[in-house]
C-alpha cells in the first residue's frame, strides 16, 4: 500500500490548521489560545510549502508565527494580571459567532469554487505539484517596483499570479503602518513624575 | 509570592527613610499590597525615590509604560550575595527603588562567647569573622589585647606579623576580585584568582597547619615561628604571582564589558562614605586618602615603620604611579564600583611589595619572635579599643578587662557591617542587574557582618 | 537517487519514502551528535581556559563519553512539574524550541548538492525558522507559573527578537553580493581559494561578518549576552523550573541553534564547504583523475562536507571561548548595543555593499587582473560544481 505523501501531508496540515483554529475559538485560557494559533499558522505555512511556494511559506513563518504571534504573546503576558486569564463566552455570543462564521464560510466557499482551476480535483489526484520554481528573484524585483508580469521572458502562467507589480506600494503602506504603531505606542505612554528627592538622611534621626 | 510578616497597612507605606541594616523591621516592606487599595494614577502616594545614579537626586518627569512595583527577594541562598545575606529589592520594573538587607543568618554569638573565654581562647572566634582574612582578624584582636596589657612584641615578631598579614590581604583581595568577576559573569578570572590563593593557603598551611582558620597571630606574638625554607617558598610564590596580576588586569580591570558593568555604577561620594562609617577600599575608592596602617594608632603603625609603600587612593585626580597600572577608563567616576575594584587590585601590588620587604627585614632581624601570653594572664581593669586595617576595611576590637583572665566584654566593630549599610543608598535608582555589581564591589563577608 | 533506489526496490513510492527518511535521519543524527559533542567541548574548553582539566574519566583520558553520562543522568531525574504551572504548555514548550532549532538544518547544505531540502529561498527559511525558537522560551517562562521566570523569559525573548533584525540585515549583505538566497549557489560561488570567500569580497562584507557574528551570539543567548538566563531574579530565568530531560531538550535546542547560526556564518561568509586552498581539485589534477567521475565527485563532496562541519564547529568553539572569557552585559546595555550600534551598522554595511557592487560589478580582482581572471577561477573550481547540476537533476 502506497501512501500518497502529498495528500497525507495535505490532510494532516489541513486538519491541524482547522483543528487548532477551532481550539483557539473554544479555548478559555488566553495563552493557550495564542499557542494554538501558533500551531494553526504553522500548519498553514506547511500548506504553502506543500503547494511549492517556499518563499511564501517561509514568509508566513517569519511574519505570522515569528512576528505577529510573538507580539501577541508578549502583549498577553505583559498585561495579564495573573497567570491564568480566563475568558468565558456567553451563550448568546456563541450563537452570533456561529451565524457570522457560517455566513463567512458560505461566501468563501462560493468564491473559492468560482475560480476555474479549482473547480475540479481530478488533475491533482495522482500528480505531484510542479517543481518549485524560483520565486525569490521575481518577488525581489517586484518589491522594488519592477512590473514583473510584463517582462518579456516571464512564462504566461505567472501573468495572473500575485506578482502584479503592486508589491512596492504594499511595502510602503506597511512601513507607514509601522511608523503609525510606533507613534501610537509613544503617545500612549503614561507620564509619571517623581517628586523632589527626600533630603539626605540626617545623622540625628535615630532608628527606633 | 508574599513575604511572611508583610503588612498590608496602607498607612505604613514604604518610604525612602527606612532605617538600614539590622534595624529594619519586616513591617516596612509592605510592597504592592500597601498600594493595592489606592485609586488614582501613578502620581498618587507613590513612594518617591531619587535617581541616585549620578550621585545627586533629581526631580524628573518620567515617561514610562505602566509597570508593576514588585518585591524581589535575593534570598539567603543566592549565588551572588557573598554569603547568607537576604536582600529584599523593591523594584519598579527594572529600576530598584529600595534595597533592604536582612542579616543575622550567620550570627554565632561570638561577642557573648568572648565574655566566657580567655583572650587567647577568643582568637579562634576572630578567625571565623572575616574568614577570608583570618590572620588580619587575629592581628587586630591580638594588638587590642596587647594594647590593654601594654606589652610589646619584639621587632622580629612585628615583621613576621606584617609579612603574614599582607600575604593574607593578597588572598582576601584575590577572592574579592575573583568573586566579583563571577558575579558579573566572568568565570575564568575566578579560577585564576583561586589558583593563586591556593598557593597562599599552602604557604599558610606550612606555617600554622590550617588553610582558613589560622589562629596563628596571638596575644604576645605568634604561636610558632616560620618553618625552615618557608621564606624561599614565599618568594618563589611572589615571583610567579606578579604576572598573574597583569593577566587579571587584562581579564577584568581593562576589559570593556567589565568596565561597562562597573563604571559609573554605585557612586559613593566621599562625605557619604565617611558618614556611613565605610572604610578600606570602599572609602579609598571614593577618594579619601585614609589608611590605618599609616594613620592609625602607634601600636599598629609602628609595625609598618620603615616600609616603603603607598596608600592607594586617588589624590589630585591621580593614583600613585609606582607601577604600570592600567589607566582609569573614561566612564569611571570616582567612588563607583570600578574604582573600588581598582583600589583592591592596586593594593595587591602594594602588599606584594610589603611582603618582600618584610621577608628581608624578618631575615635580618634578631631575637625572639614573640611568646604568647599565659592563659592565666590577668587582664587589667581597663579597656582598650584598637582599629586595624583589615583587607575589607577598618576592623576594631574592644577589650574590657576586669582583673581576671576572662575579659568582661569583647566587641568587634566590623568593617563589612558598615560597608553593607551603605548598600541601600547606593542601589537607589539602579537596575536590578546592578545590585550584584554594587554588592560585589563592597566586598562584604557575612561572617564579619553577623559575627 | 530515487530512480536509482527504485531499480532495486521495485517501487518508486518506497524508494521515495526511504530516501526522505534517510535524509531526515541523517540530518537528525548529524545535529544530535554535534550537540553531544558540544556538551563535551564546552566542558573541556571552559576547563582548559580556566586552567583545569575537565572531564577525564568517562570514556578514557579525554572524557569522550561524558555527554552520554550527562544524558543518562538527566533521563533518570525526577520529572517535576510545579503545581502552579500550566501543564500542557509546560510540557510542550521545550519541544517547540527543539523543533524550531532542528528544522533549520533541513535547508542547510553541507556540501554542494548535499542538502535535505533544496529551497530556493534557503537563507530566508533558515532565518525565519531560527526565529521561532523564541516561542518556546516565552511559553516556558509563562508555563512555569512563576513571575520571575516569566519576566526572565520576556527579557530573553525581547533580546532574541531585537537581535534578529540586525542579524538578518547583515546576513543579506553576502546574499546581495552572491545574487541569490539559495545557500547552495552562495556556497558554489566561493569556490577556489580563501580569497574567494565572501568575507574578503569587500570591506563592507568584512565588517558585516563581525556584525553578523555578534548578533548571532546575541540571538542564541550566549556569551556576553546571556543575562536573561544567568542572573535574572531567580536562578535561570525561564529554565528555572525545568529539570531533567526537559532541561536537556532546551539545551539541545540552544546548542543546535548555535550550530545553525555558525553554519549560516560559514556558508555566507567563510567559503561554505570549500577549503582555504583548492586542494581537491589540485589533487585530482595531479593524479589525473577525471573530475566528472561520480566517485570523484562524491569524494570531493565528502571532503567539502568535512570542511564545512569543521568550520561550523570552529564557529561554535569560538562562541564557547567568548562565553568563558567575557563578563555579562546588562540587559539595557544589550538592547542599547543592538538598537544603537548593530542595527545602524548593519544597515550601513548593506548600503555600502550595494554601492560597492554597483561600482565594481565584476569584483575588484577582476578589475585589477583583467576579465580573464574570473574565467580561470570558474574553470578551476572543484568538480563539485559540475557534479551539482547532475545530482540535483537526479534528485528532482
Amino acid at each position: 500500500m502506497a501512501v500518497h505523501w502529498h495528500s497525507f501531508f495535505f490532510w494532516l496540515m489541513a486538519i491541524m490548521a482547522c483543528g487548532f483554529a477551532l481550539a483557539v475559538v473554544f479555548s478559555n485560557n488566553i495563552v493557550r489560545m495564542a499557542f494554538y494559533l501558533i500551531l494553526s499558522l504553522g500548519a498553514v505555512s506547511g500548506l504553502f510549502f506543500l503547494a511549492g511556494a517556499d518563499f511564501l511559506g517561509a514568509m508566513q513563518l517569519m511574519i505570522y508565527v515569528g512576528g505577529t504571534v510573538v507580539l501577541l504573546v508578549f502583549g498577553v503576558m505583559l498585561t495579564a494580571r495573573r497567570p491564568w486569564v480566563d475568558m468565558q463566552t456567553s451563550g448568546g455570543q456563541w450563537v452570533l459567532a456561529a451565524v457570522v462564521g457560517a455566513l463567512l464560510l458560505a461566501v468563501l466557499l462560493q468564491t473559492a469554487f468560482s475560480v476555474p482551476p479549482w473547480q475540479s480535483s481530478a488533475a491533482a489526484a495522482g500528480a505531484l505539484p510542479p517543481a518549485a520554481e524560483p520565486t525569490a528573484g521575481p518577488l525581489g524585483l517586484a518589491m522594488v517596483g519592477v512590473r514583473v508580469e510584463r517582462m518579456a521572458d516571464r512564462p504566461a502562467a505567472e501573468s495572473s499570479s500575485g506578482l502584479a507589480g503592486y508589491l512596492l506600494p504594499f511595502e510602503i503602506v506597511s512601513v507607514h503602518l509601522v511608523v503609525v504603531l510606533v507613534g501610537a505606542a509613544y503617545l500612549a505612554r503614561a507620564r509619571r513624575r517623581l517628586s523632589a528627592a527626600a533630603p539626605a538622611r540626617p545623622l540625628e534621626e535615630a532608628p527606633q | 509570592m508574599a513575604l511572611e510578616g508583610a503588612s498590608t497597612d496602607v498607612r505604613r507605606a514604604p518610604s525612602p527613610e527606612v532605617p538600614l541594616g539590622a534595624e529594619v523591621r519586616n513591617e516596612t516592606i509592605a510592597g504592592p499590597q500597601a498600594n493595592a487599595g489606592q485609586a488614582g494614577g501613578l502620581e498618587a502616594d507613590r513612594p518617591t525615590a531619587p535617581l541616585a545614579t549620578q550621585g545627586k537626586p533629581l526631580e524628573v518627569a518620567e515617561f514610562d509604560v505602566r509597570t508593576d512595583e514588585i518585591l524581589v527577594n535575593m534570598g539567603p541562598q543566592h549565588p551572588s550575595t557573598h554569603g547568607v545575606l537576604r536582600l529584599v529589592l523593591r523594584t519598579d520594573g527594572e529600576v530598584v527603588l529600595e534595597v533592604t538587607p536582612h542579616i543575622g543568618y550567620l550570627h554565632r554569638c561570638a561577642e557573648k562567647i568572648g565574655e566566657n573565654v580567655t583572650a587567647r581562647q577568643w582568637i579562634p572566634y576572630t578567625d571565623r569573622m572575616d574568614y577570608l582574612a583570618g590572620m588580619n582578624m587575629n592581628l587586630g584582636f591580638a594588638l587590642a589585647v596587647e594594647k590593654l596589657l601594654q606589652i610589646e612584641v619584639p621587632e622580629k615578631g612585628r615583621h613576621l606579623r606584617v609579612l603574614i598579614a599582607e600575604l593574607n590581604r593578597i588572598a582576601s583581595h584575590l577572592v574579592a576580585a575573583g568573586t566579583y568577576g563571577l558575579d558579573l559573569g566572568s568565570f575564568t578570572p575566578f579560577m585564576y584568582c583561586f589558583r593563586e590563593r591556593e598557593r597562599i593557603l599552602d604557604l599558610f598551611e606550612l606555617v600554622c597547619g590550617a588553610r582558613l582558620t589560622y589562629s596563628y597571630i596571638t596575644v604576645g606574638g605568634v604561636t610558632a615561628d616560620l618553618p625552615p625554607g618557608w621564606l624561599q617558598k614565599c618568594e618563589s610564590f611572589l615571583d610567579q604571582f606578579e604576572p598573574v596580576i597583569d593577566e587579571l588586569h587584562v581579564l577584568l580591570t581593562s576589559q570593556a564589558v567589565f568596565i561597562r558593568r562597573t563604571a559609573g555604577i554605585g557612586i559613593l561620594p566621599a562625605e557619604t562614605a565617611i558618614q556611613y562609617g565605610c572604610s578600606g577600599p570602599v572609602l579609598r575608592g571614593s577618594g579619601v586618602n585614609w589608611d590605618l596602617r599609616r594613620d592609625g594608632e602607634p601600636i599598629y603603625t609602628r609595625m609598618y615603620e620603615g616600609y616603603r609603600w603607598e596608600v592607594i587612593a586617588q589624590t589630585d585626580g591621580r593614583y600613585p604611579q609606582d607601577h604600570p597600572y592600567p589607566p582609569v577608563p573614561k566612564g569611571a567616576v570616582l567612588g563607583d564600583s570600578w574604582h573600588r575594584f581598582y583600589v583592591r587590585m592596586l593594593e595587591v601590588v602594594q602588599s606584594v611589595g610589603l611582603v618582600r620587604q618584610a621577608i628581608e627585614k624578618y631575615s635580618r632581624a634578631r631575637g625572639p619572635v614573640g611568646e604568647p601570653i599565659k592563659q592565666s594572664q590577668k587582664l587589667p581593669k581597663a579597656e582598650a579599643y584598637l582599629e586595624t586595617e583589615a583587607p575589607k576595611g577598618q576592623m576594631g576590637f574592644l577589650v574590657v578587662g576586669d582583673g581576671t583572665p576572662v575579659p568582661r566584654r569583647c566587641r568587634a566593630r566590623s568593617s563589612s557591617f558598615c560597608n553593607l549599610s551603605v548598600l541601600s543608598e547606593l542601589c537607589r535608582g539602579c537596575l536590578v542587574a546592578d545590585v550584584p555589581a554594587i554588592l560585589g564591589s563592597l566586598d562584604i563577608v557575612l561572617g564579619e557582618v553577623d559575627r | 537517487m530515487v530512480d536509482f533506489l527504485a531499480q532495486y526496490l521495485g517501487s518508486v513510492w518506497l524508494a521515495g519514502t526511504l530516501w526522505a527518511l534517510v535524509q531526515v535521519v541523517l540530518v537528525l543524527t548529524v545535529v544530535m551528535i554535534s550537540v553531544a559533542f558540544f556538551t563535551w567541548l564546552e566542558r573541556k574548553e571552559s576547563a582548559r581556559i580556566q586552567d583545569r582539566l575537565g572531564p577525564t574519566r568517562v570514556g578514557g583520558r579525554f572524557g569522550w563519553l561524558q555527554p552520554v553520562a550527562d544524558g543518562l543522568k538527566l533521563l533518570m531525574k525526577e520529572d517535576l512539574i510545579p503545581a502552579a504551572a500550566d501543564r500542557v504548555l509546560f510540557r510542550a514548550a521545550p519541544y517547540v524550541s527543539f523543533c524550531a532549532a532542528f528544522t533549520v538544518f533541513v535547508a542547510l547544505p553541507v556540501a554542494s548538492g548535499w542538502v535535505a531540502l533544496r529551497l530556493d529561498a534557503g537563507v530566508f527559511f533558515v532565518l525565519a525558522v531560527a526565529g521561532l525558537e523564541v516561542l518556546g522560551v516565552v511559553l516556558a517562562g509563562y508555563a512555569s507559573g512563576s513571575k520571575w521566570s516569566l519576566f526572565g523569559a520576556m527579557r530573553e525573548a525581547a533580546q532574541v527578537v531585537s537581535y534578529e533584525v540586525p542579524l538578518a540585515l547583515s546576513a543579506v549583505v553576502p546574499v546581495m553580493v552572491a545574487g541569490s538566497i539559495d545557500p547552495v549557489t552562495i556556497g558554489d560561488l566561493q569556490a577556489g581559494g580563501f580569497w574567494n570567500w565572501l568575507v574578503f569580497h569587500d570591506p563592507f562584507t568584512f565588517a558585516a561578518f563581525f556584525v553578523y557574528f555578534t548578533c548571532a551570539v546575541a540571538s542564541v543567548n550566549r556569551a556576553p549576552f546571556d543575562l536573561p538566563e544567568a542572573e535574572s531574579e531567580l536562578v535561570a530565568g525561564f529554565m528555572t523550573e525545568y529539570s531533567g530531560f526537559r532541561w536537556r531538550v532546551f539545551f539541545m535546542a540552544e546548542y543546535a541553534s548555535m550550530l545553525a547560526v555558525s553554519f549560516l556564518l560559514v556558508f555566507l561568509f567563510l567559503g561554505a564547504w570549500h577549503g582555504p586552498l583548492p586542494l581537491v581539485a589540485g589533487v585530482y589534477a595531479v593524479l589525473g583523475i577525471p573530475a566528472g567521475h561520480p566517485l570523484a565527485i562524491f569524494v570531493a563532496q565528502l571532503a567539502g562536507a568535512g570542511v564545512f562541519l569543521v568550520k561550523g564547529y570552529l564557529g561554535v568553539a569560538t562562541m564557547i571561548w567568548l562565553r568563558w572569557t567575557l563578563p555579562r552585559l546588562r540587559i539595557d546595555q544589550v538592547m542599547t548595543m543592538c538598537l544603537k550600534y548593530c542595527l545602524p551598522l548593519s544597515a550601513a554595511m548593506f548600503l555600502g555593499a550595494a554601492v560597492w557592487l554597483y561600482a565594481f560589478p565584476a569584483g575588484v580582482t577582476s578589475r585589477l587582473l583583467g576579465p580573464g581572471a574570473a574565467a580561470t577561477e570558474a574553470a578551476g573550481s572543484p568538480p563539485a560544481v559540475a557534479g551539482r547540476t547532475a545530482l540535483a537533476e537526479g534528485e528532482r
